[in-house]
């Protein structure tokens, strides 16, 4: 939509201007802190420009154990990097086949299915904790990828989106591709996956940033160092009891776990808006 | 080249509708039949159940004296062409084409030269590296044909497919199936709700209704002797004029009071239809004589339909309650209001008994007064 008003045009840019400034603000000061020797930000008021000791802050962090955590902020990433992976890779594995099975199949009960993963939606992971933690304990996954991930991988507001998209795709697509001698393997693989290309690139952006960003589950199930996540050692970074907190770690920290998610969607931000609004037919 | 034969083959699904009533059907080699019939009457699903995508519920479905009912539809060797093409919309025309040829493991070599020889047939040599998106209407459906082609199958099937396109594209599409058909010489069965596209295109012509076959045969056969009024009311454009008649003895009383004669051989007082097509009313001019072997019929037009070569009449006959239909040349001076003397000829009149079923009538001529 477009009004031939230069006053509105000007009005509406000056508003995403502070709209911006305001969602930016923070994480520069972030940013600035993180540059910043930690006597410096005691003795002054928080920072606005950059200071001299960034390269310094970073280089510590990135090759020794951080205090309080055992462990380099490069594992934290590497760590948090396997789990949003995981997560956003076994949600879309997941939720394409059973998507799939509901639409293209007719089973006994297929509805009811539907449904008993539908209503899930309603049962996210806070919900469920402690079943959730049990029975991860039993199988002895505390500690562990496995489980980090298991518990979080399926989504039904995956299925839910994948199935959508799947009931566009006209009935005489199927025929065609069973004329053509294409059996269920071959038509997920040489139709519906390339058709659904952008559903799934969507998906993928906002499973990745769900799983990156997980903090109840992955603090309740690592006590071992080797798995913790970086989003949950932030919170690990504040407690440090009578000590000062060593703000510029934090906020360096910080940095570097928005790095990830940031490149996921600057990559695929075309696929994923794509994705969302259109369906290609 | 294949025969393809339907033995009592009946489609009934899980909710108990019975599509298909047992469908009897012999197609030749090398044979184009039309199905047609109005919508509802399980032609699609009869073209399906041959596809293989409806499940048979009895009956024996065999191409080339093999039993096919329990196959896959790519295991059945038929290719079908759908109403709204079906084409992958991934996949570039060169890719539509070869998918099926790829996926039964035919050599790379062979698959370009295959759909390089199809595309030639079909003139979509410049289009191979196009997406269906940026193909024309006419030309996703030569895509869909070709696709179809190039596999090579025994039976091609057709599903409305030209109902996606505009007049004067169907028209030049419609050539160019018979076109190719006559050419591969491929046994094909066409499913159609257009019947002048089924008359055209048709060696044999089945029309269908409410899951039967009514008559089987070819276009001019079910034209000239129709068998049930059904199939009277659903071949020919515009359709049929249908008048209540009653039997007196050896001659007919018309709704008006008039009579034909016609020998039924039935008692009289039955009641019976008689059918009459537009183009057989034939319009006098004042001081035409009449013999005596036909019926003159008075008619008030109430609405004119100029088509160019032909006008259509819409003409009130005393006794009738619709409008009785007449095909006139395109001069013909007939005004709104006017009365038009209508000829009817015994020779161009079809009986129908109280169960629509087609009655052979023998129309005394004149001169000798026997029965013909």
């Amino acid at each position: 939509m477009r009004y031939q008003r230069p006053g509105l045009d000007l009005a509406s840019h000056l508003l995403l201007a502070v709209g911006c400034g305001l969602f930016f603000l923070p994480v520069w000061l972030a940013f600035t802190a993180s540059t910043h020797s930690m006597s410096d930000l005691y003795a002054n008021v928080a920072p606005l420009w950059v200071g001299d000791a960034g390269l310094s802050n970073y280089a510590r962090l990135i090759h020794d154990p951080v205090g309080g955590l055992g462990t380099d902020v490069l594992r934290l990433l590497a760590n948090s990097m396997v789990m949003a992976l995981g997560i956003a890779v076994g949600k879309i594995a997941i939720s394409l086949l059973a998507a799939y099975a509901i639409v293209f199949f007719r089973f006994p009960l297929r509805r009811l299915c539907f449904w008993l993963i539908f209503i899930t939606l309603m049962l996210p992971v806070e919900v469920r904790i402690l079943p959730t933690y049990e029975v991860v304990a039993d199988l002895h996954l505390l500690d562990s990828y496995p489980g980090l991930i298991l518990p979080l991988i399926a989504s039904a507001t995956a299925t839910f989106l994948l199935r959508q998209f799947y009931l566009t795709i006209p009935p005489e697509l199927v025929e065609a591709a069973r004329i053509d001698g294409a059996g269920p393997w071959r038509f997920l693989r040489d139709i519906l996956l390339p058709l659904s290309k952008t559903n799934i690139a969507a998906l993928f952006v906002i499973m990745f940033i769900y799983g990156w960003n997980q903090y109840l589950w992955p603090l309740l199930i690592t006590t071992n160092a080797d798995y913790l996540t970086v989003v949950v050692s932030l919170k690990r970074l504040l407690t440090t009891g009578d000590a000062l907190v060593p703000w510029q770690d934090v906020t360096a920290t910080a940095m570097l776990a928005m790095g990830p998610p940031v490149l996921v969607i600057l990559l695929m931000q075309r696929y994923f808006v794509k994705g969302l609004v259109e369906t290609e037919k | 080249m294949a025969t393809l034969q339907l033995s009592a083959l009946q489609k009934r699904y899980a909710n108990g509708f019975v599509a298909l009533h047992g469908v009897d059907l012999a197609v030749e080699d090398g044979e184009l039949i039309v199905i047609v019939g109005p919508s509802g009457c399980g032609k699609s699903t009869l073209l399906r159940t041959l596809a293989g995508l409806e499940s048979i519920t009895s009956g024996e479905l065999t191409i080339n004296e093999r039993r096919v009912n329990e196959l896959e539809p790519a295991e059945r060797d038929i290719a079908m062409v759908f109403q709204n093409y079906a084409l992958y919309p991934h996949m570039s025309v060169f890719d539509n084409m070869a998918y099926g040829l790829k996926n039964r493991g035919v050599p790379k070599d062979d698959i370009r030269r295959r759909v390089n020889a199809t595309a030639e047939l079909l003139d979509l040599g410049a289009l191979l590296d196009r997406r269906p998106r940026q193909l024309s209407g006419g030309q996703r459906q030569r895509v869909a044909m070709g696709r179809a082609i190039v596999r090579e199958p025994q039976v091609f099937l057709f599903d409305e497919p030209l109902s996606n396109l505009d007049a004067k594209l169907r028209v030049q599409m419609r050539l160019e199936i018979r076109r190719l058909q006559k050419r591969l010489k491929v046994t094909s069965v066409y499913v159609t709700h257009d019947q002048t596209e089924a008359m055209t295109l048709a060696d044999r012509l089945v029309v269908m209704n409410a899951g039967r076959v009514e008559q089987c045969g070819t276009p001019m056969a079910l034209y000239e002797r129709p068998a049930t009024r059904f199939v009277a009311g659903f071949i020919g454009s515009p359709a049929m004029n249908f008048l209540p008649v009653t039997v007196h003895g050896e001659r007919l009383r018309l709704p008006d009071g008039g009579e034909l004669a016609l020998a039924t051989g039935l008692e009289s007082g039955s009641e019976l239809t008689l059918g009459v097509r537009p183009e057989h009313l034939v319009a006098l001019d004042e001081g035409d004589a009449t013999t005596d072997a036909g019926a003159v019929i008075r008619a008030t037009v109430e609405m004119i339909e100029p088509l160019g070569a032909d006008t259509l009449a819409y003409a009130r006959m005393e006794g009738l309650d619709e409008l009785l239909v007449v095909r006139l040349h395109g001069e013909h001076a007939a005004g709104e209001g006017s009365v038009l003397r209508l000829w009817l000829s015994p020779e161009r009149c079809h009986l129908f008994g109280d169960d629509d079923r087609r009655i052979e009538a023998h129309h005394a001529t004149p001169v000798t007064g026997a029965r013909g």
